[in-house]
């Protein structure tokens, strides 16, 4: 309960708590260094080399498995992970951009392999001291989830430019309504906002609650910390397919303009067949009574 | 002054700071590299197994529609041999019971003929026998007669009109 109120004192700023007392949680705090009149967040870097190397190393180690057996297609179980990513990722870019983009589906799976590891060190216990946490989740930094959705978005918006041309693009803007026009300026915008963000306060908070977790008494810390910890990998995995889900649905929104119209004629199509159906089948159903 | 206002924004967590460019470098490294040489060879590994999987499978389909085949080929072919068994049992009958017929005519026109012959044999038999009697009884009758009446009949003409008289008797007995 004392926990609990002083991170609440504590969530505007964190940098008074420091000098406070012993258990304090500190909140967006960074080990930084100084380069060129800039600040870096040197844990979060160093985290993110780390989930990198593990993604590249996992992934070169699944090329060299591929490479040495030809013949018998058995594949080993690292290849079968990456395997079900990409051919997951394979197939929700082919449902939805109507092939597998060859952009779009590898950025897919490294946001995915990326952010799930990313996630994942968050339960590494590398937390040494309240002052030196060695590996915290880069993803709880709200620097990497930015850098992220810029990147998809940016990929997005070209997509969209390239795909209908700038006309075309900007055209889409206007539609259905051109009243509507600040409102879809302002969904393009929290886009990003809204994809950073949501993982950002995902891993953020499961950080938090570690950190939580870790003021309960020693004899009584396991319990919670075990089911959170499994319960944040499940946030972790969940959090990483939803970023390179979404990923692929906004390109598929930038490039197909018209599908909902389509759509929505389908579907009016539809329930026009199935009312004559059904006065076709009341015509028909006095007849069998006879 | 200016650090007083700086203080509060490096603190702020929503604000990103330089990080961000080296996140971006970093991830924008991590793409690259994932996308030229991890994720092709991924690519076309399943669709080489998906290839290969394929084929099994054509493969299989090609070879159970052939066992299909070989099974209906000879199923056709013992019911083929079947049909030529019967065809040829029903020839034989038919060859047996043709051979009886013409054996049991054989031996009909055989015995035919041994009985036509033996009564040839016996109408030849019978005419030398009576060609013998007509030339003996005549002259053992005569000498007969002669020796009981005691008159020669040798006289030719008379023996031969006796002779005739008696089988022309005979004859009218018969």
């Amino acid at each position: 309960m004392t926990g609990l109120i002083s991170l609440t004192g504590l969530l505007p700023l964190a940098a008074e708590g420091h000098e406070e007392e012993e258990s304090t949680i500190q909140i967006g705090h960074h080990r930084t260094a100084e380069w060129l009149g800039m600040t870096f967040n040197t844990d979060t870097i160093i985290s993110t080399l780390v989930a990198g190397a593990l993604v590249l190393i996992l992934g070169f180690v699944v090329v060299r498995q591929m490479n040495k057996q030809t013949e018998d297609h058995v594949p080993t179980k690292t290849q079968i992970l990456w395997e079900s990513v990409v051919g997951e990722v394979n197939k929700q870019v082919n449902d939805n951009l109507g092939k597998v983009h060859p952009y779009v589906a590898p950025l897919a799976i490294s946001l995915f392999f990326f952010i799930l590891f990313a996630n994942w060190l968050e339960l590494v216990p590398t937390r040494l001291n309240d002052d030196a946490h060695l590996l915290p989740a880069p993803t709880a930094d709200t620097n990497l989830t930015y850098a992220l959705a810029a990147v998809t978005m940016v990929s997005v918006w070209a997509y969209g430019i390239r795909q209908k041309g700038t006309k075309g693009y900007f055209k889409h803007f206007l539609e259905p309504f051109p009243v509507l026009l600040p409102l879809n300026i302002l969904e393009e915008l929290t886009k990003p906002i809204t994809l950073a963000l949501r993982l950002f306060g995902n891993i953020f908070a499961g950080g938090i609650m570690l950190s939580l977790i870790g003021l309960i008494p020693i004899y009584a810390f396991w319990a919670p910390n075990l089911i959170w910890k499994a319960f944040d990998m499940f946030i972790g995995a969940i959090q990483a397919f939803i970023f390179a889900l979404l990923t692929v649905l906004y390109f598929a929104m930038a490039g197909a303009g018209h599908e909902e119209h389509e759509l929505h004629e389908e579907y009016e199509e539809e329930e026009r067949r199935k009312k004559a159906d059904a006065a076709h089948a009341d015509e028909a159903a006095p007849v069998p009574a006879h | 002054m200016a650090s007083v206002a700086i203080t509060p924004m490096e603190s702020n967590f929503l604000v990103p700071n330089a990080t961000f460019f080296v996140e971006l470098a970093a991830f924008a490294l991590l793409l690259f590299l994932l996308a030229k040489y991890v994720i092709p060879p991924i690519n076309r590994a399943m669709t080489r197994r998906q290839d290969a999987i394929r084929a099994q499978f054509a493969e299989l389909d090609e070879a159970k529609s052939e066992a299909n085949a070989a099974e209906e080929e000879f199923k056709s072919q013992i019911a083929d041999a079947r049909h030529e068994a019967a065809r040829i049992r029903e020839e034989a009958r038919e060859q047996g019971a043709a051979i009886i017929a013409e054996m049991r005519e054989q031996a009909q026109a055989e015995s035919t003929r041994i009985v036509e012959h033996a009564h040839a044999q016996i109408e030849a038999d019978r005419k030398a026998a009576a060609a013998s009697l007509r030339a003996e009884v005549g002259t053992l009758a005569t000498t007969l007669a002669g020796r009981i009446v005691g008159e020669s009949l040798d006289d030719e003409a008379r023996q031969s009109r006796v002779v005739d008289r008696f089988l022309s008797d005979l004859e009218g007995a018969n």
